[in-house]
């Protein structure tokens, strides 16, 4: 058996764990630069129908009107408390793949002997109360089954967040209750292809001809079909794949005509990225840049250009990176446009053990490398980019993400702790 | 002088002793001492995935001894036993109180007071 535990509305629950005044009052997380709406806990869905991904400058008037709380999204916070919840969740199974931040599997055989409705539920009080975080829980024989069981939990009334699917008969019921889109892995090209031939219901599904969905759904289809059969297809991974491409591309806080301050915040993305690279162990190839201005605006000039470059050997050297993606970003930039965004891309990533050197160009001595392993060390010890290369500038300020409603880092800061008493 | 002992201390602190000391003369008495120094975090924060750190602003605690500024380590995975200090809520604000004395008050405990840091200077 697998079990499938997920925070309820995860990034709320982390906000409202600090601030009990919004206890069951309404809250929503918005998106990087504050320009959508990201994550709504159940008060904020009930009330308002906000729509999610709505930009929030459409929506306002809605959050004001019904006194929704709004914060910036605060991922240090959510990823420290992910954290906190997956090694509780270690010690229930010796198994555990985070499959998200707030979503993980459980390994559950050789757990036969225990009462799995009581397993489920020592899961979901331990973890609200070291976290204060609520979580459903599902437990079913496959994963695609599990993840259905946790949605039972949670939208079903009087299963109070954790349903075991340890029967039969319980497994048809969840198939017959769920609709075809409620299944992880289908998604709304496929949802409208089973609509058309008269597929509403997961239990339609699992009863078409496996030559049928084969053909039309490729082997991804026929694994969730297998699955929602009871038979386990999908494996269980518990250590992550190395990402083959890192990327990050950020809109600016507000426009920016300059070569400068793109320079600047291509140099920071640049970091950013070059850090996942090193976390992993591998070097990237290529790395490519692009430019783009405000495809909304009716009245700005448009222009996107992007460039790829191949690096001399592949690398995880920050420095190394900003002075190639500098090159690119002077390469494709124009003057006279007002750009809204920059976004860099690392490819051709690999073990970083297999990196060689040629006749031109040697590999890094171990003194620079020394330095990057310092420069990464710092940067764990007091905060992110506390130090930082000096393409970067200091005017960060003038490009950077809005995050005006961002809550303190009340668990990785000690000067942002959690304030309580005369003015908490 | 390549004494013998040197290399122990070397394994020795790859393993658990962060630094090694790097006498090139007479070898270590404490070798076979090394031990990890006192980490704090390890000895106050036992429950490490349940624990948070919390500042005082304001004096209004003064009669449980936490002061202005203290910073107080909640410990959320205790069961609350008479007399422990708790960190509760109530009307949606946070207040520290004495386990079992006034019960009639309705709250929800947030978590336990297992310590209290206080700047001395």
């Amino acid at each position: 058996m697998i079990a499938m535990v997920d925070c309820n509305s995860f990034y709320a629950s982390c906000e409202q764990v600090f601030r009990p005044d919004l206890w069951g009052k309404p809250v929503v997380v918005l998106s990087n630069n504050d320009g959508c709406v990201i994550a709504a806990n159940k008060e904020a869905k009930q009330l308002t129908h906000i729509p999610m991904f709505e930009a929030v400058y459409k929506i306002k008037h809605i959050l004001e009107k019904n006194k929704v709380t709004f914060f910036s999204s605060n991922y240090t916070l959510y990823g420290e408390m992910s954290q906190r919840v997956m090694n509780i969740l270690g010690t229930f199974s010796p198994n555990v793949e985070v499959y998200s931040i707030d979503e993980a599997f459980l390994d559950v055989d050789g757990m036969a002997h225990l009462d799995l409705r009581a397993y489920g539920f020592r899961i979901k009080e331990k973890i609200f109360r070291y976290t204060g975080l609520p979580v459903g829980v599902g437990i079913a024989p496959t994963k695609v089954l599990a993840k259905l069981a946790n949605r039972l939990a949670k939208k079903q009334e009087g299963h109070d967040q954790v349903y075991i699917m340890d029967t039969e008969e319980k497994r048809l019921a969840a198939l017959q209750w769920a609709k075809i889109g409620d299944i992880w892995g289908i998604g709304r090209n496929h949802v409208r292809r089973l609509n058309a031939i008269g597929i509403y219901k997961a239990i339609d599904f699992v009863k078409l001809p496996l030559a049928w969905v084969r053909k039309e759904m490729t082997v991804v289809g026929e694994r969730l079909w297998r699955e929602l059969r009871g038979e386990p297809c999908l494996e269980f991974t518990t250590v992550p794949k190395p990402k083959k491409a890192i990327g990050t591309a950020k809109s600016f806080g507000q426009k920016l005509p300059d070569l400068e301050r793109i320079e600047e915040a291509c140099a920071y993305y640049i970091s950013e990225v070059a850090e996942v690279l090193r976390a992993q162990k591998s070097c990237a190839t290529y790395v490519q840049v692009f430019i783009v201005t405000n495809y909304h605006s009716k009245v700005d000039k448009q222009y996107s250009k992007s460039k790829t470059v191949k690096m001399p050997i592949p690398t995880n050297d920050t420095f190394a990176l900003i002075s190639e993606a500098r090159k690119a970003l002077h390469h494709i930039y124009k003057p006279g446009y007002r750009y809204k965004k920059v976004g860099v891309n690392l490819t051709g990533i690999i073990p970083q053990e297999y990196v060689q050197g040629n006749l031109f160009q040697q590999l890094p001595e171990t003194s620079k490398k020394e330095l990057i392993r310092t420069f990464d060390r710092l940067n764990i010890k007091f905060g992110k980019s506390s130090v930082a290369s000096g393409m970067i500038g200091t005017r960060i300020e003038e490009w950077e993400l809005i995050k005006r409603e961002r809550s303190p880092r009340y668990t990785t800061q000690w000067r942002e702790l959690l304030k309580i008493g005369r003015s908490g | 002088m390549d004494s013998p002992t040197y290399g122990k201390i070397q394994q020795t602190s790859d393993r658990h002793a962060p630094e090694v000391s790097k006498q090139t003369g007479f070898p270590s008495a404490a070798t076979h001492y090394m031990e990890m120094p006192i980490d704090l975090h390890k000895e106050l924060a036992i429950h490490k995935d349940a624990t948070f750190y919390i500042r005082v602003d304001g004096d209004q605690w003064k009669q449980h001894r936490i002061f202005h500024n203290d910073v107080l380590i909640v410990d959320r995975s205790l069961q609350s036993r008479f007399g422990d200090l708790g960190l509760v809520v109530q009307d949606g604000e946070f207040k520290a109180m004495r386990i079992g004395f006034g019960e009639e008050e309705e709250y929800v405990l947030w978590g336990i007071i297992t310590y209290i840091i206080h700047y001395a200077r």
